[in-house]
């Protein structure tokens, strides 16, 4: 939250996203699709973040949003004939248009009661969608096949890169300010001349366009979609973990988290999907054991020891 | 105006004027309905009847939001530091978001909180965690959030409960600065001296209800003002 | 005729519907936890019964006490070692945690036991009788009864024995209860014990009505997240009276809307519960 030295945060990032622009030419094509996954996930990390990190309404559902943009762009590609530049922005255009308007009601509710409620939403549209003909019901939409996966890469990447940016504006603007407060404490907030349940909403629909996005460029990335396979929780839960593990409400957080936990995820990944994914919960457990503050604030506070970790164990404990 | 909670009415026909530059004391004992009158003025509870006009303007079913920035602020009884920002991170808020929309730069915003962190002698806690504060230091910090808004009224909620006497002295201080500098002050206390000293008026409440009102000396002899506290003995006692 | 038919289905679902969410408005109402591996330990519930009836030819029925006793064990271990360590983290943290457990309980499931689906198929699966046009399983009256002689089992457990007043002080204000020296650690493990325990019970019950899978949890935990608010967190009436609810909205929109719509209907009702009427159908306005 510092306003001073905000210029080499930025330079710093622009040097990376140049080198990462650069690097499919000297990549192999395994590599190049673990970068356009990475960047998935960090995207997804960065736009809950927004929600869940800096306006403090951990929302469980966000997933909802990446499958709203993954079935929008899919049914405006297939069924409409668009064309990918003009059903991808629909995707996210619609995926926030839908998050704005549930989160009138939703942003109401507090505490377990958000998170449920934001995790039936997500249940709810996927057996909408599994329910409905346009989408292809149970038997999924299928995309035409594209030759290079270069156009998905730079395509999250450049998401990945605005939603980064837009964290970055919320961790020293007005409008983020505003969100903090509404973390830190509602009712003082709103004493204090915020309007929180605007303030929330844009934040929601915010986190909700961006995890469209994402959506739409998965759908076309991966050619072929179906409900089970979109709406999936754990990618929810994975995205809340990445930026826990990051440091919510940072900037860097997130992408830090995604970039530890992805790898992690491909060391550890096997042939078998229940293998990979029993690691995935495994991971769950011990971050929110062991770096409930996460990354960030580790580095912020340089304790770098096995004694803190022990510590964090036993903070939280009855 | 009249607060019910279901049955019971935590305000009752509660009615007063206040003068632009003056300071209200509002007194009376636990639970007589002094921070619900607050929390209803402030729009942090909906009316059961009545009304409140500020400058001309109906108040009623103004969110709270609304009225802070329109110009009237409150403290909380109970703190509500935002923990995770800093001491001027936090008056920074209210300079962002209060009086008239506030100030829209962050630069702007931050001077203002300067300011005000130097006026509540602040200033050397400015980069302290919110969270690291004393109980004396927290209580002015929340001031200072609600200081930052820029109000034209301010509503004091027992500010220097959890003081000692040097702190409250110092605090009745800094509230005749605030007036001085034009904005019209409602200070709810039980501290009995440091009413006696800052107030033009006193309004006393009793179960809901406006007892008396009327200058410190008059107010503060009163026997049903005693007996409201102490009850019907003391009263006697101290008239015998 | 048909709408009585329909009318029975749904209560009899909806009994078993209220069993499964005692546990979870249990656990939550005590230790605000709310537990997303709810759905994966009535998954356990009914591989145990599944293969006490399959190695050992144990009655689903006669197996359900060895069930809630395994169980039991379970949930204690899973709250004394590893909850109690982030009870007082906050809330979304909690619920992070319980997603973990249930990802890992699942997997381990597929890893060991595979995904074929399973069935629980006594002799006397398939009978039923016929009662004024209207046809009833056997397996399902029985299912129904032995879920309100559990239901009346725990009730009673709650508000007559010693345990139940610690679990209910705890619950109630937890630092007076530790000042009248009920340890809490214990209790709280106690307290989710006997919310899996309910839940393996209902798994087992489960078991004997539907397929088994290892992902069969997953929306098991949301319909008793449904019920549990539905009736009123904290209140186990409430759990019944929503299970009941929920059991009769599914049964009429499967018959008169198609088989594809009762996940949507309670997901819907769900959400528009929390947003009307938060506090549920027998809870108290907050």
């Amino acid at each position: 939250m510092r306003l001073a030295s905000r210029r080499v945060p930025l330079v710093v990032g622009a040097l990376i996203v140049a080198a990462l622009a650069l690097a499919p030419a000297g990549l192999s094509p395994f590599l190049v699709q673990f970068l356009i996954n990475l960047f998935m996930l960090a995207a997804l990390a960065e736009s809950w973040n927004i929600i869940g990190g800096f306006t403090g309404y951990a929302s469980f559902g966000n997933v909802a949003f990446f499958g709203i943009g993954a079935y929008t762009t899919a049914v405006l590609l297939t069924v409409a004939e668009w064309p990918f530049a003009l059903a991808l922005p629909a995707g996210g255009l619609l995926a926030m248009a839908f998050a704005g308007l549930i989160g009138m009601p939703i942003l109401r509710l507090k505490g377990h009661y958000f998170a449920i409620a934001t995790l039936g939403v997500a249940e709810t549209m996927r057996e909408i969608v599994y329910n409905l003909k346009i989408t292809g019901g149970g038997t999924g939409l299928t995309m035409p096949i594209t030759r290079s996966p270069l156009p998905f890469f730079y395509l999250m990447l450049a998401i990945l890169v605005a939603a980064t940016l837009v964290n970055w504006w919320l961790s020293a603007s007005r409008f983020g300010y505003g969100l903090i407060a509404i973390r830190e404490d509602e009712d003082a907030a709103m004493a204090m001349g915020i309007n929180t349940a605007f303030y929330k909403t844009v934040a929601f629909a915010l986190s909700g366009a961006f995890a469209g996005l994402v959506g739409g460029v998965f759908a076309y990335w991966i050619t072929f979609i179906d409900p089970e396979g979109v709406f999936r929780v754990i990618v929810t839960i994975q995205m809340i973990i990445m930026a826990v593990f990051g440091g919510m409400g940072t900037v860097v957080g997130p992408l830090l988290g995604a970039l530890v936990l992805a790898s992690v995820s491909e060391l550890l990944s096997t042939q078998l999907v229940s293998l990979a994914e029993l690691f995935n919960g495994l991971i769950v457990i011990l971050v929110v054991l062991f770096m409930p503050k996460g990354l960030a604030e580790v580095i912020r506070k340089r304790e770098f020891s096995l004694k803190k970790l022990a510590r964090n164990l036993r903070e939280y404990r009855v | 105006m009249t607060k019910r909670f279901g049955g019971l009415a935590a305000v009752s026909e509660v009615s007063f004027d206040l003068q632009d530059g003056e300071i209200l004391g509002l007194i009376g004992p636990n639970g007589s309905g002094k921070t619900t009158l607050v929390n209803v003025i402030t729009g942090a509870l909906p009316y059961s009847g009545g009304d409140v006009r500020f400058r001309g303007d109906s108040l009623r079913g103004l969110p709270s939001y609304a009225i802070g920035r329109l110009g009237v602020s409150r403290t909380f009884q109970i703190v509500k530091p935002f923990r995770n920002l800093t001491v001027v991170e936090n008056v920074m808020v209210g300079a962002l978001f209060g009086a008239h929309d506030g100030a829209r730069a962050l630069a702007v915003a931050r001077r203002r909180a300067e300011e005000v962190l130097d006026f509540v002698s602040l200033t050397h806690r400015a980069g302290a965690a919110a969270d690291g504060l004393n109980v004396p230091e927290r209580k002015r910090m929340e001031l200072a959030r609600a200081l930052a808004m820029r109000p034209t009224v301010l509503f004091l909620d027992e500010v220097m409960a959890g003081l000692n006497p040097s702190e409250i002295d110092a605090a009745v201080a800094l509230i005749k600065r605030i007036r001085d500098r034009g904005t019209t002050l409602v200070v709810i206390e039980h501290v009995m001296k440091a009413i006696r000293d800052l107030s033009d008026r006193i309004l006393v409440l009793f179960h809901g209800e406006k007892l008396t009102e009327g200058p410190p000396a008059e107010v503060l002899n009163n026997p049903d003002v005693v007996s409201a506290y102490l009850g019907r003995r003391y009263a006697e006692q101290s008239r015998a | 005729m048909l709408a009585l038919q329909v009318l029975i289905n749904g209560i009899l679902l909806g009994g078993l519907y209220g069993l499964m969410a005692l546990g979870m408005s249990l656990i939550w109402g005590v230790m605000n936890i709310v537990n997303i591996a709810h759905g994966a330990l009535i998954m356990l519930g009914a591989y145990v019964t599944f293969w006490l009836f399959t190695l050992w030819g144990w009655d689903p029925f006669v197996s359900l006490p060895a069930t809630i006793a395994l169980l039991f064990v379970y949930g204690y271990c899973l709250q004394r070692f590893l909850l109690n360590l982030i009870v007082r983290a906050q809330l979304f943290l909690t619920l992070l945690i319980t997603f973990g457990v249930e990802v890992v309980m699942v997997n381990l499931v597929r890893i060991f036991w595979s995904s074929d689906l399973r069935q629980v198929t006594p002799t006397y699966a398939g009978a039923n009788f016929a009662v004024g046009g209207i046809t009833i399983p056997y397996v399902r009256l029985w299912v129904f009864l032995t879920t309100v002689i559990l239901s009346v089992l725990f009730l009673l457990l709650l508000e007559k024995t010693r345990l139940g007043r610690a679990i209910r002080a705890t619950s109630e204000e937890l630092r007076a209860a530790r000042l009248t020296g009920i340890p809490v650690a214990h209790i709280y493990a106690v307290t989710f014990g006997l919310g899996a325990a309910l839940a393996g019970a209902a798994g087992g019950l489960w078991g004997m009505l539907f397929p088994i899978t290892p992902i069969m949890g997953g929306g098991l935990t949301l319909k008793s997240f449904v019920v549990a608010v539905l009736g009123g967190l904290g209140t186990m009436m409430g759990a019944i009276v929503g299970g009941l609810v929920l059991g009769l909205a599914e049964s009429f929109t499967a018959t008169y809307l198609g088989p594809t719509y009762p996940n949507a209907i309670s997901f819907g009702l769900l959400v528009l519960i929390l947003i009307l009427r938060p506090t549920g159908l027998v809870g108290r306005r907050a």
